[in-house]
């Protein structure tokens, strides 16, 4: 034991003392916000490209109400340009808006005939299918919403009947937690917030798990190993190195914990937007701190079993890819998971060691799965790390055997099946 | 956990025994039914040419890898788990690490043998000193030497205060000076009684330093014991000798085996059972002998003999 433990202070000073540790604990939370939040901006702020599309109007009306509807909507990206009648009558304002369309000057042409209350018709000119959904996203809604009103009007329906007709869903949403309590909840924010820390787990996962195997790697490139294991069993080592590693991996992210919590409280910002506290109930946090350290040495381990088998990083990459797609799937499956997390391909594929780490944390932000489906992911991800924690020793006493020689899948089944 | 003093043999005694020791890989047999018993507090040369086995049998030892048969013993019990902490092992396949201070390499090499930190430090300094090497205390492994560095290696050999010394190719790649300052130190730790298991394919740099020696081939022990027993058991000479002018020996010497010119001499080896001076009439009925000296027979020599013996299968 003493000896695991002097591995494990070995292992966590070298790395908490390098440079790269220091520059990776700064940097770390800014690359990581620009993770987390750039997509968030990006799909919220409208921060689209700048758009403009030509309009023809024949009613003379439509294109200032579509405007002003365009504003309201927040859609400031839309610039109309109105491609006027002067003279020419209707169609050579048509023409000239097909040719800016295919001269590329506009992105879009709109026409609106003269008769469009009446006919409810409108063309729509574009280069590029992607514009389709410019035209039902943008138009489509704002288009009906003038065509009803005007129809309405023309129609000399009373206010209050316009009103009464014109009303749509007002939304309370409520999400009702393990106490049976009602608790208001900002749908997108836990949404953010869950991403957020699914991100966290999966970055550190990946980060930490190679700098296991390029520890165990130069284990064997600096000829150690023999040395070592004259004096330590291979499982041990294995067992010092992994919790060596992980432990400065927890370190460094216990330090942006701090931080973070730190200027959360103070009411800062971080990374352009405030993370929402409450939502870190007691079963999510104690459910995230397990899926890190779990999913964490997991991943470590098997990361330092594909190193004890390779001489060189290089020799390690068609072992690496695999195991990167064991953690890189869950985040593919993440959406069949949100919209059914009860189903029971979601159960199942939550409880598979290798997924759990994201998919059953998912599964714990966005409803309470029953607790011995969470514990029983606990406790597979827990027999998983011992197995691989002795598959890693095995193949490393192997390793040693195998200098020169490239590591190859069949002779990972012949250490297997011995 | 280590021997106590009173649970070691005297010097002299069996401290490690071997029975029966083999080891397949796939279809290659590399070590076969190996018996060994080693001396305390002598110089054990285990010898034989690469890929005969030597570094098979010490990684079982070290139960690096494991044996398919056989036992292993130290001082009377099985070798395993923290008794391993009483070897000191220095591998073929060494290194260091490189971005390591050479305090905290030597106390961490240290510290896995199971010696407290503080106690590790305070050796890790002494072998510094002693290796001459104090002033590279705190610098990285990166800036030492090649020398250095396997000073360093060997230090780190013996700092945990071993039983048993296992020291495979420990020669190759130094300098002669290097050479001669651990041939030193290997021979002060062995009067201080450490026993030391000295491994290569070098023969002559074995009869050098070894008391007792084992010589292994294909995979089996063809000849143990003392040394100055097996050149009893090998009367096996050859004799060097000159005429003026240079010229060649007669073609048709009874006795001799083999006739070939060494640095303006000629050696001429004898067949088994003849002696030196049972030549000596014939050379000097020659005529103009200006030469003539009897050799032991060289460790190289014995091997050979060894090799044939054994393939005609006559007990060694």
């Amino acid at each position: 034991m003493n000896k695991v433990l002097t591995i494990i202070r070995k292992e966590y000073l070298e790395r908490v003392r390098s440079k790269s540790f220091l520059i990776g604990t700064l940097l770390g939370p800014a690359l990581m916000s620009m993770f987390v939040v750039l997509p968030v901006l990006l799909s919220n702020t409208g921060a689209e490209n700048a758009r403009t599309v030509g309009v023809v109007d024949g009613t003379g009306t439509v294109m200032a109400r579509l405007e002003a509807g365009l504003a309201g909507q927040g859609r400031g990206n839309m610039t109309l340009v109105p491609y006027r009648a002067d003279g020419g009558g209707l169609e050579a304002a048509v023409d000239a808006l097909k040719k800016a369309v295919k001269d590329e000057e506009l992105d879009a042409g709109l026409v609106i005939p003269p008769d469009f209350i009446a006919t409810g018709q409108a063309t729509f000119f574009s280069q590029s299918v992607s514009a389709m959904v410019m035209r039902d996203e943008v138009f489509r809604p704002q288009l009906d919403r003038i065509l009803r009103e005007e129809r309405f009007t023309r129609a000399a329906v009373p206010d209050s009947l316009f009103n009464y007709l014109a009303a749509s869903t007002s939304w309370s949403s409520f999400t009702i937690n393990a106490e049976g309590e009602q608790q208001k909840q900002n749908e997108e924010a836990t949404f953010i917030a869950a991403i957020a820390l699914i991100m966290i787990i999966y970055i550190m996962v990946l980060m930490y798990g190679n700098h296991t195997l390029t520890a165990v790697i130069e284990e064997k490139s600096s000829r150690m190993v023999e040395v070592l294991l004259a004096s330590v069993s291979p499982g041990n080592l294995m067992l010092g190195k992994v919790l060596g590693i992980g432990m400065a991996g927890l370190t460094q992210f216990g330090v942006w914990a701090v931080a973070f919590f730190v200027m959360s409280e103070q009411g800062v910002a971080v990374g352009g937007f405030s993370l929402d506290v409450h939502f870190l109930t007691p079963v999510i946090l104690i459910s995230f701190v397990m899926f890190f350290l779990l999913g964490f040495f997991l991943y470590a381990t098997l990361y330092a079993g594909i190193g004890a088998m390779c001489n060189t990083v290089q020799d390690s990459q068609q072992f690496h890819g695999p195991l990167t797609m064991g953690l890189a799937l869950p985040m593919l499956l993440l959406s069949l998971v949100l919209r059914a997390p009860d189903s029971t391909v979601s159960v199942v594929l939550s409880l598979v060691p290798l997924f759990s780490p994201v998919l059953m944390f998912m599964r714990v932000c966005v409803e309470t799965p029953p607790l011995w489906q969470i514990l029983t992911s606990w406790v597979l991800m827990a027999v998983s790390i011992w197995l691989a924690a002795r598959l890693a020793g095995k193949l490393f006493r192997m390793g040693i055997l195998m200098y020169g020689g490239s590591p190859t899948w069949a002779g990972l089944v012949r250490v297997l099946r011995s | 956990m280590k021997f106590r003093p009173d649970e070691l043999p005297p010097p002299g005694g069996t401290i490690l025994t071997l029975r029966g020791v083999s080891k397949t890989y796939g279809t290659t047999r590399a070590v076969q039914d190996v018996n060994l018993e080693i001396p305390r507090g002598s110089i054990y040369g285990f010898l034989g040419p690469n890929g005969a086995g030597k570094t098979t049998t010490i990684r079982g030892i070290m139960r690096i890898v494991l044996p398919d048969a056989g036992t292993i013993e130290m001082a009377g019990r099985p070798l395993r788990g923290e008794l391993l902490d009483s070897i000191g092992y220095l591998p073929e396949e060494r290194g260091l690490y490189r971005k390591m201070k050479c305090v905290e390499q030597l106390a961490y090499l240290a510290q896995l043998k199971g010696v407290p930190r503080r106690e590790a430090i305070a050796r890790a300094d002494r072998w510094l000193q002693r290796m001459d090497l104090a002033a590279y205390r705190d610098k990285k492994v990166d800036s030492l030497s090649k020398g250095m560095q396997q000073k360093i290696q060997f230090a780190a050999t013996f700092i945990a205060e071993p039983v048993l010394v296992i020291l495979d190719e420990v020669f190759s790649g130094l300098d002669p000076l290097n050479i001669e300052l651990l041939r030193g130190m290997i021979l002060a730790e062995r009067d201080k009684g450490t026993t030391i298991l000295f491994s290569t394919h070098m023969l002559a740099e074995a009869e050098k330093i070894c008391e007792s020696i084992c010589l292994i081939e294909g995979g089996r022990i063809i000849l143990d014991g003392p040394l100055e027993r097996i050149r009893a058991d090998f009367p096996l000479q050859s004799v060097k000798v000159a005429w003026e002018d240079g010229r060649e020996p007669p073609t048709d010497l009874p006795g001799v085996a083999h006739v070939e010119s060494s640095e303006g001499l000629w050696r001429l080896t004898l067949r088994e059972g003849v002696a030196a001076q049972d030549l000596l009439p014939g050379l000097i009925a020659a005529g103009g002998l200006t030469y003539f000296a009897a050799n032991r027979p060289s460790l190289s020599e014995i091997f050979l003999a060894a090799v044939a013996r054994h393939r005609q299968g006559v007990p060694a």
